[in-house]
């Protein structure tokens, strides 16, 4: 299908009247890792929110389209039902309800009825297992009272429960140590090995190259200001790690 | 009709009909005298308090005897626990040993329900017995009615027990009721209370606790139906190394409202109390919640709380919550937080984002909002009737 992919075209969006994205063209295709690097307040996390939906963020234009669906007319949650999946920077805290609770009803909202109950706990505890998390983390409640690293993993085991067809990860390695790291790393190899995941397409967004150390990424984009100035290969990556983004933005800034 | 005229001639006539009871004859006809003199605090007019003086005593067509009944379930036969009518028979010793002894019956309310004290429930666990299964007290009031149901508990020194208390029924009723847990030294008590009268029943209840030294009150009260719902809670902890352990659920919904008040008196030093009160409002639901903590100057290391979260769930639902802390003490920890509000928009976009529809996730915050309060409820049997229950309300 020509249409495949996490399609994002000219695409402009802001908060509380500030536009940050000033045309955005980027594809995410299925299956490939595309990493989305630059510097603080580029508008990284703007994109993210923006494709999923949150409701602070307004596009004012542009188009976003997943495998052909347009996205910007759905809700979040049909967004996500859709195939899009974020990975948070800063995961709420919902406390009362239990993590195993709250991927059931993911699951069964996205997918329903495709498991029972007990298959359902079957592959819970089989994923848990593979990020090395203790099975009292399904008791426990939603990111309450989580450490930095105990939420990146349960955003993992999200990713790992839910199979999306595009997978946002916002700076996820953020505030990660270096075992944290390469969990998330084998975390994301996994699903890619797996039958079901093998086409996910991966947005990864970064400020620094090191998570690209353990997630080998197809394409690199560099955003600046609200735009992409350049895209490449992983040697973009290694680029920004010797010379940081100044030089970046001094070759492309002008242009973007 | 002004009130007090009504007031008289039906209080009158109801007090000859519960004349002939053999339950605390004497405290009945000074309890009247108090209801009559006793001017409330709580007895509000206007906008939060209305109160029919027609209802307020049973009358010719609002008998004592078909006021309610109480349905008990002992799962020991050591324990008694048993009809009010039948401890004023057989066992009037004990009855009076709990009956006045936390002061409920001073307040307004308190003296009306004793004044008509007829239905009701005695329980009593001998010294050092531990009790494993609940025991299950169930009032429902008949349609129409006043009825004044009367729980009274006594633990005595080393036992052990849990009690359930459910308030069914009362479509259109007034209901004024007391509640009494006598707790001696080491004894610990759990105690939880279920209110789902009638939507359009009216409640006052007037609720106390004494945990002596070392003894520990766990009680939990989910106060869920009725028009109007004004109870006062109160704790007195009156020795050293008493505990008590509140949780409080209360949730007004369509146009519910709910006046309450539990206050913790730390009567005596090395006590520890810990308040928890979670309570949400939806439709055109009101509340308002007073909750003291009183320590007093000789109450030397004391440990007090008091949680209290309230949750809006509509625009024209609204919540007051006014913590007063009184620390006559100086060498004390007392902790105060409070919170009131709406879901967070974060919440709902983080579930969303996981492909649950808005009002899905919207019903399963709501819900675990009151989590860390059912918790403290004992059986998990107890938890889900509580959980289908904030369930339908939420809707």
């Amino acid at each position: 299908m020509s249409d495949r992919g996490l399609r994002i075209a000219g695409l402009r969006a802001g908060v509380a009247g500030n536009e940050i994205l000033k045309g955005i063209d980027l594809t995410v295709e299925p299956g490939k890792i595309h990493a989305l690097m630059g510097p603080n307040g580029s508008g990284k996390s703007t994109l993210a929110f923006s494709l999923t939906g949150h409701p602070h963020y307004h596009v004012s234009a542009g188009t976003a389209t997943l495998d052909g669906e347009d996205l910007l007319g759905l809700s979040p949650d049909k967004r996500a039902r859709a195939g899009l999946f974020l990975s948070f920077q800063y995961p709420a805290a919902i406390p009362g309800v239990k993590v195993a609770n709250f991927l059931r009803a993911a699951r069964q909202a996205e997918r329903p009825g495709d498991l029972t109950p007990a298959a359902f706990r079957t592959m819970l505890f089989e994923k848990m297992d593979l990020l090395g998390m203790d099975t009292a983390f399904a008791g426990r409640y939603l990111n309450d009272g989580f450490s930095g690293g105990e939420k990146k993993r349960l955003e993992m085991l999200q990713l790992a429960m839910l199979v999306p067809k595009y997978a946002i990860l916002d700076e996820t390695d953020s505030g990660l140590d270096v075992d944290a790291l390469k969990d998330v790393g084998d975390a994301v190899a996994s699903l890619r090995a797996s039958d079901e995941g093998r086409d996910t397409g991966f947005l990864i967004i970064t400020h620094y190259p090191r998570i690209l150390q353990h997630i080998a990424p197809d394409v690199v984009h560099v955003m600046i200001d609200g735009r992409i100035a350049t895209t490449g290969g992983a040697e973009l990556a290694h680029r920004i790690e010797r010379d940081g983004y100044d030089a970046i933005r001094a070759e492309f800034g002008a242009l973007a | 009709m002004p009130e007090s005229a009504l007031a008289d001639d039906t209080l009158a006539t109801a007090a000859e009909a519960f004349g002939d009871l053999p339950i605390a004859r004497a405290e009945r006809r000074t309890a009247l005298e108090r209801f009559r003199s006793t001017a409330s605090g709580r007895e509000r007019p206007g906008r939060y308090w209305k109160l029919d003086a027609d209802i307020l005593a049973p009358s010719a067509d609002r008998s004592h005897v078909a006021a309610g009944s109480v349905e008990i379930r002992n799962p020991d036969p050591r324990v008694v626990a048993c009809d009010l009518l039948v401890a004023a028979e057989q066992h009037a010793a004990r009855l009076a040993a709990v009956l006045g002894s936390t002061g409920v019956g001073t307040t307004k309310f308190g003296a009306l329900a004793t004044a008509f004290a007829r239905l009701g429930a005695l329980i009593y666990v001998p010294a050092g017995m531990a009790v494993a299964e609940p025991i299950e007290v169930r009032y429902v009031v008949t349609p129409g009615a006043a009825a004044y149901p009367t729980t009274l508990v006594w633990l005595e020194a080393g036992a052990h027990a849990t009690v359930i208390e459910r308030l069914d029924g009362g479509a259109d009723a007034f209901v004024a009721a007391t509640c009494e847990l006598r707790v001696d030294a080491g004894a610990e008590l759990t105690f939880a209370g279920v209110q789902r009268l009638a939507a359009d029943a009216t409640l006052v209840a007037t609720r106390a606790a004494v945990p002596q030294r070392d003894a520990t009150v766990i009680w939990s009260n989910a106060d869920l139906g009725a028009a109007l719902s004004s109870w006062e809670t109160t704790v007195t902890l009156g020795a050293r190394g008493a505990d008590a352990q509140l949780a409080t659920i209360f949730f007004p919904v369509g146009t519910q409202h709910v006046e309450a008040i539990s206050s913790v008196d730390h009567a005596a030093g090395d006590a520890t109390s810990e308040t928890l009160v979670k309570s949400a409002a939806a439709g055109r639901g009101q509340a308002r919640y007073l909750g003291n903590i009183r320590i007093a100057a000789h109450a030397q290391g004391t440990d007090a709380s008091l949680r209290d979260d309230a949750l809006l769930l509509s625009k024209n639902a609204h919540i007051d919550s006014v913590p007063a802390l009184e620390i006559a003490a100086n060498d004390v920890r007392a902790f105060h937080g409070a919170t009131v509000g709406a879901i967070d928009d974060d919440e709902i976009f983080y579930m969303q984002s996981r492909g649950i529809e808005r009002q899905a996730a919207e019903r399963m915050i709501a819900l675990g909002f009151f989590e860390p309060a059912l918790a403290r409820f004992p059986t998990e049997a107890l938890r889900d009737e509580l959980r289908s229950a904030l369930a339908e309300k939420v809707g």
